[in-house]
């Protein structure tokens, strides 16, 4: 009896042990199907998971990861670790570079029916990190590289005063051309006056700020800089005379491509060759801010494909995932080379159309919606029929990623609503009726 | 104790009966009831409750309740709901489903979450989804 008395104390502990653990703890059937899950973990799945309904981790984690089945399917051992530390991003920072929030997922087969897997949430970490990297780099380039980077002395108002002598061999511009012109003419059109006096404004806040950016050299050439732009007065002080920065700028060419390609391993989805939530995100936000300051008009569409569990219900996961990688064919294919699509979700796709009103980009949705209705999956001899449902919203002034990226999903609330298959836009008059 | 005997998970006068219930009382409910002060203090946590969870009341009793005993209720949908309800000196009465991790089992629940206005004594309360 004492035995049973202490074991139930074990037990009880145990328990105690797993509801106050802080990270994500859950453990599956090999098709993600939830036996057991600790609170913390039910606490960053249910926001995610439609109806609050925590049955499968691969459904509940879709939004963020689809691919997850297949990547689960496709690790072939009979155990052993399928991912480790992936990073969801689970929502759009509200600046380029900020984090909503993103979550780290560790995925590992026990034996042939059971999975497990870790969550956790690693936003603040990953600031950290990135904060971490800027100034190691910075100190890296100091001791490495002596002759790669330039000093720069700006005014209160951000104009050029004065600058040390590397300065021609990496700006390649000859001092008494840009003294007195204003910082940002160093800097490609992407770094406006609006942008370079945004860093002015975090810098007299932070005391210091980091960006990267093109450098538009004198003879037309550019290279890709780190910047730190540092306040040399005191927070607060408003005496114009008193105000002045230090602007320095080193030499990035050459790390650009290892960047860039490090960057496309990590950001395609793994069905369907797109760019995945992560790739979008980034894409999405330089693009916003590309077209908000040349004054241009952007949409984004919204797109989602009708009834989709149906077919994975009826054919199975094996017709469901090619007839999503048959639909992100259809789609890129109807579409121009600068728009920007991505899958972000299950069967949820989103294009960004740079330069596009809302009633041309209604119209390239209509287009893809019947191309999409006219053209079925064919599956080894199998042709499953399918149609989309896409949501048009375009930008306003002042708006965000995460916004935009709402209001067209009201929209395609509508489109659904309406009876599927066919396009619905957002319009300003709406506003009422969802607040 | 006759009058807690017919109480039920939906009653309007709820809080009042709570209020006026000794540790016993609460024992004979057939719903989840976990008792917590200004603080966010669990001072009472009934029977019903401990089954549930697989935690026994010395265990829990004095922790605070939205770290250390239930971390899945602080989020916007029942600890922001208190906050804001002692901020507007407000009483509060709002029933929600919910998913509890019972025993790491995920469990669809509805919750009932009561304070008065002045929230000396609040309560969250849990039944199974009927």
């Amino acid at each position: 009896m004492d035995d049973i008395a202490s074991m139930r104390l074990e037990l009880e502990a145990l328990m105690q042990f797993l509801y106050l653990a802080p990270v994500g703890l859950v453990q599956t059937r090999h098709d993600g199907e939830i036996l057991l899950l600790n609170p913390r973990c039910a606490q960053w799945l249910l926001p995610l998971a439609p109806g609050g309904d925590l049955q499968n981790l691969f459904a509940a984690l879709s939004p963020l990861a689809p691919d997850l089945r297949q990547r689960v399917d496709a690790f072939k051992d009979p155990y052993g670790k399928i991912c480790e530390g992936v990073h969801l991003p689970v929502r759009a920072g509200r600046a380029p570079g900020s984090f909503g929030q993103v979550l780290s997922l560790t995925l590992i087969r026990l034996d042939a029916d059971r999975l497990m897997a870790v969550l956790d949430d690693v936003t603040e970490q990953l600031r950290r990190e990135r904060a971490l990297r800027q100034s190691q780099a910075w100190l890296h380039s100091f001791v490495e590289g002596p002759q790669d980077y330039a000093c720069i002395s700006l005014d209160g108002q951000g104009c050029i005063e004065a600058w040390n002598g590397n300065i021609e061999r990496v700006v390649g511009h000859r001092a008494d051309k840009v003294i007195g012109t204003h910082f940002s003419a160093l800097f490609l059109n992407e770094a406006s006056a609006a942008a370079s006096d945004h860093a002015l404004v975090e810098a007299d806040a932070g005391g210091w700020v980091i960006e990267e950016a093109w450098l538009k050299r004198g003879d037309g050439r550019r290279i890709w800089s780190s910047a730190l732009l540092a306040a040399r007065h005191q927070p607060g002080e408003t005496d114009p005379a008193s105000r002045g920065y230090s602007l320095v700028v080193r030499n990035m060419s050459g790390q650009q491509e290892t960047i860039e390609e490090l960057r496309r391993a990590i950001s395609c989805d793994h069905l369907t060759g797109l760019a995945n939530r992560r790739a979008f995100f980034e894409a999405a936000h330089a693009e916003m801010q590309r077209c908000a300051r040349q004054g241009l008009p952007l949409s984004l569409l919204m797109v989602d494909a009708d009834h989709f569990k149906h077919v994975n219900d009826q054919y199975g996961h094996a017709v469901g995932d090619a007839v999503l990688q048959h639909l992100a064919t259809s789609l890129s294919h109807g579409i121009r080379g600068v728009d920007v699509l991505a899958r972000i979700g299950g069967e949820e796709f989103v294009v960004l159309m740079p330069g596009t009103r809302l009633v041309d980009a209604e119209l390239a949705a209509d287009r893809l919606c019947e191309h999409v209705r006219r053209h079925p999956a064919e599956c080894g001899t199998l042709h499953v029929g399918c149609t989309i449902s896409i949501g048009v919203a375009a930008m306003i002034q002042n708006d965000n990623l995460e916004d935009l990226m709402r209001r067209a999903d009201v929209a395609l609330y509508a489109a659904k609503a309406a009876g599927r298959d066919r396009v619905r836009t957002w319009q300003p008059e709406s506003v009422g009726q969802c607040a | 104790m006759r009058t807690l005997e017919r109480i039920t998970f939906e009653d309007s006068n709820i809080l009042t009966m709570l209020l006026g219930s000794t540790p016993e009382d609460l024992d004979q409910l057939p719903f989840g009831v976990i008792g917590f002060d200004r603080e966010g203090i669990v001072r009472q946590y009934n029977a019903w409750e401990a089954k549930a969870a697989g935690l026994t009341q010395s265990r829990v009793i004095g922790q605070p309740l939205f770290t250390s005993v239930a971390p899945c209720m602080n989020n916007y949908l029942v600890a922001q709901r208190f906050e804001d309800a002692a901020g507007d000196k407000q009483a509060l009465d709002r029933t929600l489903p919910y998913v509890l991790t019972l025993r790491m089992r995920p469990t669809k629940v509805l919750l009932r979450l009561l304070a008065p206005a002045v929230p000396d004594r609040r309560f969250v309360l849990v039944q199974w989804t009927p």
